[in-house]
This record gives structure tokens, sequence and C-alpha cells, in this order.
């Protein structure tokens, strides 16, 4: 029996509304999304939804060591265990409670699952005219074996408002567990936002996420997505930009290795003339890990004065590494300045040899070159704890003891 | 933007609708037909009419039936009408089937046909020094220049003739790049394909010439569905040019054509298309439907060139491809493609790296100008053995106007550490500083779009043989006349 | 040849020339200059007919003919010449190719034939000599990858080639090492006869040392403000524009 099978059993046994019924009915006719749907051409959820999964959590309590354990150590942090919001700060002007339902377009037959059975997550308002001074932090636990999970979350900032989230989802249960997070953003008018998400999860993990974010006129919106681990990723980033003077700018890091699959797809649409996107996507991908980008980028008719940007480098540093990138223009407006590039590569030859003969070691001189192509992400992060994580993770994980931080 | 500049902009694109398609006349010449519609009988009849052995046949049927079974695709970005199949004409020879060893002994009316296309088969002789053979509707009816390449061993004939007097080359060949089954397309060609070029170059010649290959559907409601098969064997070297024109009809015309290229070791091969198929009227009536097949096969240290420039056809679906499979083999892909009023393109290249130290470069510039959409659709794939290959690929878009489409679908696939593939997009408008710049020095308008979009396809024309390059130009401002300021 | 009658024009609301007055003649050379923002470049703009800018009053006389009428091709048929002060770049288009579609164009335009191509070809040849023009200028791609010196060698060029009546240089100086303003200038120098005129946009009177001028106006917030001899050039370099705007 696989997880469709499951779900429908439980679904059974559920009083779901005559909608939510509807959404779940749809689901299930459609089932999950296999290559043949050109979205997920290159990743495979058959192994996955084959398995078996344990749908009731079993709450477990935390201690506060492990939080802190996995918490950059930000002032004002929200807690899930097991789908339980367990603690969640105080902040003037910001309104954090847990789950309450609401409707968002579903873009396939898995945020359909999200929405018509999830019953956990957050819902962050912030109210007009307030800059979040600190960042927010939200750390989802899950100690549940085998656990597939729902996360259903959603974030208004109202206008001119500010405000910096990371995210973190940790999984403790030393098991195969699955995750299907889905996050809504409204960003009205005049709203600076920055969303970070640190992806730094067990080998045994799975994680299907997926962002949409409706942007206002003179909104600027950020989502740093920071991947140095995890069984199974795929992250759905879609902005959709509805007034004027709109900026969208997202950054990655895949940082990969063993048997690790990460895929990050993208879809900024730009409905409205004098916007931006800027997107910055590096991959480097170790033994025998898995990449796979699919950016693409939308300008609808009337869209004019579009400048669109975007840019997937990765470095394929083993034999048996792979990658599978498909950047997208789809373009229906003349006066716009779009541009993608895409390259694979290695790292350069020459340079480490000319840093070895200075003395520096081959793993070292890796890294030092490694770090300086994910430079430019990691050094745009605005939040110095979540930098100082990043250039530690990526040291880590290329096995040297190096100090990027200079 | 001023008031001005849209003024001029609507006047222009206003001028596009009435500049008129220049090949759109039929030539009145007898026919032999056969009743339209597809079955196994119109394959046995083909088969027949054409004197072809019986491996032909069985080849055919086999084509016919896996058609059955399949459906036309429908991931491409365009959107119109499927042609039903059984309203097609299926073979059309002009009746007067000339067998000619002299071109004086063709037929006058069409011989007039190729004045008007501009190919005066004396002249190319005489001047250019290529050899041209031309497919009508469906049938071969000239070849030129037969003998003079036979004495290098070169066989350029229609395929028909090479089924006939060289069957040991077309038996081993024919269908190993593009099988039968590849697509619904290449199944429907082979077995109703009813003529089409074939060309063999012997190991080490050079091919003192270029060989040509015209294409003209003239037959109210004849589908064409042309085979080519080119084999460049060990060493050799051949340029291909082939150009395509069709008449001005109301309802679609339906092309679907398979060319297939064997570049054997250290064999080159370079493949030059300008297509300028009847794209339909202002509106989008008309028009040819061209759904092509063209791939090649590149041995050990072989290479092949496609080059293209594509004006034509109300709907392209067209991704002429190089499986790179011996070591250190070279693909290119050199691409102009240009859209206006209703037309529809999606094409691009596969570059499929398979050999060790494989190179592959990819040149693809789109113009979309009306209501057209141009789609650029690529893949390049580095198999895990195709190691130290490498790729680049540059993909222009050019945008005028702001009722048409341009879009750009790479897909890049990468199995070996050891490989490097860059690839860069950008899209962009004419500049209206450009223009008036080139206005201050006493250039219109036209002139100066004229102008910069040459400049823009440079690289691409500069890969086309003399002559074919200033028939591109031509063409080019011709597609575009008007189309935005 | 040349007289601008009260022209006022400007970008949308903005008024940025208000009332000019100048009339030149043939066989002269004029300097205009001003500090930045003055209306220099909007002034050369205006006469070779950039749309952007909307001419409210006034005329423009050349030759007898409403200017203002004229599409900016038809400007440059008639013989007006604008030398940019940022050359446009045109990727793929040869410097011989453009120049010869230019010259077919004006001429064409005039009811002449298109000049034979060895004729072009020596017209070209002996221009280039005049500019000290290396070989394989030709052949390379319109102002792609040119310095700021090639560039505006370039516009003078082709200034060369198309022997307009009325030539407008607007800072074609700026940017130029001396040898490089050595060679423009003499090129210019060269150029003049008695039936053309030059009008000469600059802030240095470095410039001026070379192309001496007939007349030197001052424009200053889209007005001429003062003109007089080429002595006023170096009346300007010794005592700032100050001196005339604070009258």
């Amino acid at each position: 029996m696989g997880l469709i099978d499951n779900l429908a059993k439980y679904a059974q046994h559920q009083n779901l509304s005559k909608d939510k019924r509807v959404v779940f009915d749809s689901f299930i006719k459609k089932g999950f999304p296999t290559n043949s749907d050109e979205e997920w051409k290159y990743t495979s959820l058959k192994k996955i939804v084959k398995s078996e999964y344990n749908l009731f959590p079993e709450f477990s309590e935390i201690d506060n060591s492990i939080i802190n354990k996995y918490s950059l150590g930000i002032k004002d942090k929200i807690v899930f265990v097991d789908g339980n919001l367990v603690f969640s700060p105080e902040i003037k002007g910001v309104q954090i409670t847990g789950f309450s339902d609401f409707d968002c377009r579903n873009n396939d037959a898995i945020s359909e699952l999200n929405s018509a059975l999830a019953k956990s997550g957050f819902t962050i308002i912030i109210e007009k005219d307030i800059v979040v001074e600190n960042p927010i932090e939200i750390l989802f636990f899950n100690f549940t074996k085998n656990s597939f999970s729902q996360y259903r979350n959603r974030i208004i900032i109202g206008e001119n408002s500010e405000v910096k989230i990371v995210e973190n989802i940790q999984d403790l249960s030393k098991s195969s567990t699955l995750v299907n997070h889905f996050t809504h953003v409204s960003c009205n008018k005049n709203t600076k936002v920055e969303y970070n998400k640190i992806q730094n999860n067990t080998q045994e993990s799975k994680l299907i996420d997926c962002m949409n974010i409706f942007q206002n006129q003179d909104s600027v919106c950020e989502v740093n997505t920071l991947i140095f681990g995890g069984g199974f990723i795929r992250n759905n980033l879609n902005f959709e930009q509805n007034g004027s003077n709109c900026e969208s700018n997202m950054n990655g890091i895949s940082l990969l290795d063993a048997n690790q699959f990460a895929d990050n797809h993208t879809f900024v649409d730009h409905k409205t003339a004098h916007c931006r996107s800027n997107e910055m996507y590096k991959g480097i991908y170790l033994e025998d890990s898995r990449g796979v980008f699919n950016g693409k980028i939308m300008v609808r008719q009337d869209a004019q004065k579009i400048d669109a940007f975007q840019a997937n480098n990765n470095l394929l540093l083993s034999d048996n590494s792979t990658i599978d990138s498909k950047p997208q223009l789809e373009i229906y407006a003349d006066d716009v300045k779009c541009s993608h590039g895409c390259t694979i590569g290695q790292l350069d030859e020459e340079a480490l040899f000319y840093m070895r003969s200075r003395g520096i070691g081959i793993s070292e001189a890796k890294a030092v070159l490694t770090y300086a192509f994910a430079s430019e992400v990691i050094e745009s992060l605005s939040i110095p704890e979540l930098k100082n994580l990043s250039q530690k993770l990526l040291a880590h994980k290329l096995n040297v003891n190096l100090d990027f931080s200079l | 933007m001023s008031d001005i500049k849209k003024q001029t902009e609507d006047e222009l694109l206003e001028e596009v609708t009435t500049s008129e398609y220049k090949y759109g006349f039929t030539t009145d010449i007898e026919s032999d037909t056969i009743p339209k519609g597809l079955s196994e009988d119109v394959v046995r009849t083909i088969s027949s009419k054409k004197n072809e052995p019986e491996w032909m046949l069985e080849y055919r049927l086999n084509a016919y039936n896996a058609w059955l079974e399949m459906k036309e695709p429908d991931w491409a970005n365009v959107s119109y009408e499927k042609p039903n199949y059984q309203d097609v004409i299926y073979y059309s020879a002009p009746k007067q089937k000339p067998v000619l060893d002299s071109l004086d002994d063709l037929d006058p009316e069409m011989k007039k046909t190729f004045d008007k296309l501009g190919i005066s088969l004396e002249e190319q002789k005489r001047l250019a020094n290529v050899a041209v053979d031309i497919v009508m509707d469906s049938v071969s009816v000239a070849t030129s220049f037969k003998e003079t390449l036979a004495e290098k061993g070169i066989i350029f004939c229609s395929i028909s003739d090479a089924i006939q007097e060289h069957p040991e080359l077309v038996k081993k060949y024919l269908g190993t790049v593009v099988p039968v089954r590849d697509n619904f397309f290449s199944a429907l060609n082979s077995a109703v394909f009813s003529d089409g070029s074939f060309c063999y170059i012997p190991k080490g010649v050079q091919c003192p010439m270029e060989l040509s290959t015209y294409f003209r559907i003239n037959e109210a409601g004849t589908g064409q569905f042309e085979r080519t098969l080119l084999i460049a064997d060990e060493g050799s070297q051949v340029s291909y040019l082939e150009g395509c024109t069709a008449p001005m009809r109301d309802e679609n015309q339906l092309h679907a054509a398979v060319v297939e290229l064997i570049a054997l070791d250290n064999a080159d091969i370079k493949y030059s298309t300008v297509q300028n198929w009847y794209p339909g009227d202002k509106d989008g009536n008309g028009g040819v439907f061209n759904f092509v097949t063209k791939r090649g096969v590149c041995h050990k240290n072989a290479k092949i060139s496609w080059t293209q420039v594509e004006t034509g056809s109300a709907v392209t679906w067209k991704y002429p491809s190089c499986i790179l499979k011996g070591d250190n083999s070279i693909g290119e892909f050199f691409s102009v493609a240009v859209t206006n009023n209703k037309q529809q393109a999606d094409t691009g290249t596969k570059m499929v790296h398979l050999g060790k130290n494989t190179k592959s470069t990819i040149i693809a510039k789109g113009i979309s100008a009306g209501y057209s959409d141009g789609n650029y659709r690529g893949l390049v794939r580095i198999a895990k053995g195709a190691t130290n290959s490498r790729n680049f690929s540059q993909c222009d878009s050019l945008l005028m106007g702001d009722k048409c489409g341009s879009h750009t679908f790479p897909y890049i696939e990468v199995k070996n550490n050891s490989s490097q593939v860059e690839h860069e997009a950008t899209t962009s408008k004419i500049g209206e500083d450009q223009i008036f710049y080139c206005n201050q020095r006493g250039i219109g308008t036209e002139e100066a779009i004229a102008l910069i979009v040459n400049g823009y396809c440079k690289d691409v024309l500069n890969q086309l043989p003399m002559e074919f390059a200033v028939e591109a130009q031509k063409l080019l401002e011709i597609s575009l006349e008007g189309s935005v300021g | 040849m040349l007289k601008i009658k009260n022209l006022k024009a400007g970008i949308e609301e903005v008024q940025i020339l208000k009332g000019i007055n100048l009339e030149v003649n043939s066989g002269e050379v004029h300097a205009i200059m001003g500090p930045n923002g003055s209306g220099k470049s909007t002034l050369s703009s205006v006469i070779a007919g950039k749309e952007d800018y909307e001419v409210g009053n006034g005329s423009v006389d050349f030759l007898g003919e409403n200017l203002l009428d004229m599409d900016p091709e038809e400007r440059a048929h008639k013989g007006v010449f604008l030398s940019f002060q940022y050359p446009i770049e045109i990727p793929g288009i040869s410097v011989s190719n453009f120049i010869k579609t230019s010259l077919t164009e004006k001429r064409k335009a005039l009811g002449q034939d298109p000049l034979p191509v060895k004729d072009l070809l020596k017209m070209m040849r002996e221009k280039m000599e005049l500019l000290s023009i290396k070989k394989g200028y030709l052949s390379r791609n319109m102002n792609e990858g040119f310095s700021g010196g090639e560039k505006k060698r370039n516009e003078i060029f082709q200034m060369a080639m198309l022997e307009p009546k009325l030539s407008i240089l607007d800072e074609t100086d700026s940017g130029l090492d001396i040898d490089a303003l050595r060679i423009v200038a003499n090129g210019v120098n060269k150029l003049r006869t008695k039936d053309n005129a030059t009008i000469l946009i600059t802030h240095y009177q470095r410039l001026l040392e070379h192309i001496v001028p007939d007349f030197v106006h001052v424009l200053h917030d889209g007005k001429i403000i003062k003109s007089g001899g080429k002595e006023l050039a170096l009346e300007l370099e010794e005592k700032g524009y100050d001196w005339i705007t604070k009258k």
C-alpha cells in the first residue's frame, strides 16, 4: 500500500468540508506527479510515495538544549514540535498564531493534498508601518518515526512594513520521513521581505516545499534557499507581481553529497510594468548527488520595461554527480531586458595548481575555490548569523577546517 | 516614448500586414495525383507507382502500422488545428516525369517556375557551380551535374533512383538516424515519402561543388513528404543546400520531411537550409505546416554543421540535431528564425554528446514581429561517457512590436564532471537610439531595421555559402518589411 | 543657411530650450559653449530631429525649408550632419557597409545613382588618409569595441564621406587625448569650405585653439545669453561661466 492509498483511507475518517472533499478528490484523481509531467521530468517521486508513512504524529517533549543546538541563536523564535506550535515570541505589531486555514491557488496535486488535509502551520500577520527589527526564526522539529507531515503557513505583511525570517525544518526521528510544506506570502504595498530557508536535513528526510508569493506595488521580496543536506528536496518558489515597481530576488545554494537530491523550481510571473527580478542559483555537487534547476521567467503582454536576470551556475565535483538544468524565458512584451545564463563546469585546474604551488593543500585549495564560486550568494546574506552558519556548513561539507568569514 | 514614435510603429505594423509573399504563384502543370486519404492501399499504391522492391514496401507498411498507433505531439509551444490526415493527397507527380539528360528538355512551364524562384538552372550551372536536385510536390524532377559528380564517384540523385540503383546503400542507412518510430511525423514520412534527394560521397572525396535541392509544393491539397539521405564516407567532405517555397493557398498544406545525415569517421557535412514555405496571410489563413525531423550522426572526428534561415511556414516544428557518437566529433547549429503576422515557430536543436572530447556550438537568433510567436527549444545532453565534452549555446531574441512573443526553452543535462556547458540567452528589442543614429546618417527606418537585423544575424548568415547568404538576406528583409520603428 | 528663431523645446513637461535665436551662414564656424545642463545637446538633437523632444514654439529654417517638418533621414539627405556625443554601436555591421548604405540612401534621395564601388573605395581611402585612419578599420563593426577616440574619429570620417552642408559636432572633443584631438581638428579644418558651415558644441576652450570659430555663443538655461568673436571663448576660459551668468 503506497502513500496515496494511505491518504485515501485516512481521509475517509476525516470530517472534511464539501470544498475540501472536492480538492482531495481532485488530488486522488491526478495522483502524485510522474516523470511524464513536464514539471517533474527530472524528479521522480516514485520511490518516495511507495513507502509507508505514519500519518498520525506522536507528540514529544522538546528540550531547550535541542532548540539551541539547531537555532541560529536568534532571540525571536517560533518552534513547532511534531506539528504542534510550542513556542512563539511576542513582537510589537506582529501577530503570530498557529494554523488558520486559507485559500490559495493550488499549483499541482501536491498542493491540493496540502490544501485538503493540512492541519498544522503558522500564521504571521504584520500590521502596517511596522519595521520588525530582529529576524524571526521558525524551527520545525519532528520526532515521529516515518511521519508524513503537512504544514500550511501564511504570512501577510502590511503596507510599508519590513521583516526578515529564517526557516529551518529539522528531522530528529532517525527514520525516513516526508514533509509537504506550503507557504503563502502576501507582500502589500511598499513592503520589504526577506525569507531564508536553511535546508540541512538528514539523509533520510524528504521535503516538498511550495512557496507562493504575491507582490503588490513597490514591494521588494527576497528568498534565499540554502541547501546543505537532505535525502530529497523539491522547492517550488513562485513569485507573482501584481503592481508596478516590484522587485523579486531569489538566491540559492545547493551543496550536496552522498546520494542527495535537490530540485529548485522557480517561476517569476511578471504581470505588471516597470518591475525587476534577479535570480542566482549556485549548485555544487559532490559524490553521487544530483541536482535539478528549472527557472522560468514569464513576462506578460502588458508588462513593459521589465528587467529580468537569471543565472544558474553549477560545479560538478565528482564523477557520479549530475545536473539537469532548464532555464526558460517566456516573453510576450517587447520593451524588456531579459537574460539568462547557465554554466556547468569544474574548478579551474590552473587556479588549483597556482594555489598548491603556494603551499595550500589540495582540499583547502578546492574549498577556497568552491567558496569563491558560492560567495556571491553567501556574501549577500544579510543576517550575520546565517552567513556565518553557511560558511561553517560549507567548510564542513568540503571537509576542511577553514574560516571563510574573512 | 513619444506619440510620434507610437504612431510610426502603428503605421509600420500596418505596412507589414500588406507586404506580400513573393513566391506565391502556382504552376500550371498537369499532375498525376492519387485520391486523398491514407490507408494501407495508398502506401502500396505509392510503392508500386515507384516500382519499388519488396523490402521498401515492407519498410513503408511497417512505418504505416507504427504511425497508426502514435499520437500527434502537442508539447511544442504552438497551437493550430491538427490536420485531418485523411484530407491530404499523399502523392502528386508532374505527369511528364522528365528523365533529363539535358536540362534544356525541361517542361517550359516548369522552367518558368524555376526562373520565378530565381534559380535558373542554366545560370546556376554556369555561375554558381551548384548541382541541383529539384523536388516538386513529391517527386524529384531534375538533377543537374550528375555526370560531373559521377566522375568523382559521388552519387547525387533522387531517392527513388537510389532505391532502384543503389539499394545496398539505402538499405544500410535508411532509418538508422531517424528510426521509423522516432516520432509521429517521421513515421508518417517513412510510410508515404514519395521522393527526395540521395547523396553519397565516397571515401576521401571532397565534393567539388555545392549540392542543392529545391523543394516546392505546387498541387493544391497535397502534402509533401520528402526524404533526404546523405552519407559522407570516411574522410569525405560535402556542403549541401536546400531551399523551399510553396504557392499561396487558403488551406494549410502539410510538409513532413525527414533528413538523415551520416558522417562517418573524419567526414565533414555542412547542411544549409533557407526555408520560405508560404507563411499564410496576415490573419493566419493558409500557410504550410512544417513538421520536419532532421538529424545527423557523427562518427569519430566527424563534423556536422546545420545552418538554417527560417522565414516561412505557418507553423514550424523543427529541431536539426546531432548525435555525437564518435570521439572528438563536432556538432554545430546556426539558426535564424523569423516569425511575423500569425506565424508560429518552435525550433532549435538537440546536441547529444556520447563520445569523448565531443564539441557542440549553438547560435540561435530569433526575431519575432506582428502577432507571431517564436520559440527556441534545445537540448544539450552530455552522457556519462562523453568525458571532456564542451558545449556553448547562445540564444538571442529580438522583438519587434508588442503583440509578439519570444520564448526560450533550453534543456541541459550533464552526467559527467569533466565536461563544460555554457548557455546564454538574451531578449531585447531594436534600440530606438540605433534607429535614430541611422536616420541621422540618412538611412530610413525601414532600411535601418534591415541593417540592424542583418548585423544581428551576421554570425549565422556568415555560415551560409555565398549564393545563399545573399538570398537569405533578401528573405529576411522581405519577411520583416516594415515591422517596427 | 540655418536660421533658428525663438526655438522652444523640451521633454514631456520640462522646458529645456527657452527661445533660441541663431543664424549660421555658409563658410562660418560657430561655437556654442555653456555649462552642463544648459541645453547644448538638446539643441543639436532638435536640429537633427530626435523624436524624444517636443518642439513647442519657434522655427528652424535650413536653406529656405522648414527643417522641423522633416524626418531625421530627410534632414540628413539635405545636408545636416550630427556628430553624436555618444556614438551608437551597431553589432554585426561593418563601418564600410554602414557608410555605403548611408551614402547610397542620400544619393537616392537626391536622384543620383549609387557610387560605383571603385569610386567609393577610392573616396574612403582618401578620407581615411585625411584622418590618419589605419587600414582594417573599415571591416570592423560599427563602434563595437571602439575606444572613445576611435568612435569620435569614426564620426568625423562619416562626416567626411557624407559631405554635409551643416555639421554639428556635439562634444566631439570630450574624452579625446591631445593627439586624437589634433587629428580630429585637423580633419574638420581640411573639410571646411566656403559652402559649408560648422557648429561646435563644447565646454572646453581647448578645441577652439585647433578649430578657430568665427562666432562664439554662450548658452545658459535654454537661452543664448551672450555672443561674440573667438576672443569670447578665451574670456570664458579665464573667468568661468559665472562671470556671464551672474550678470
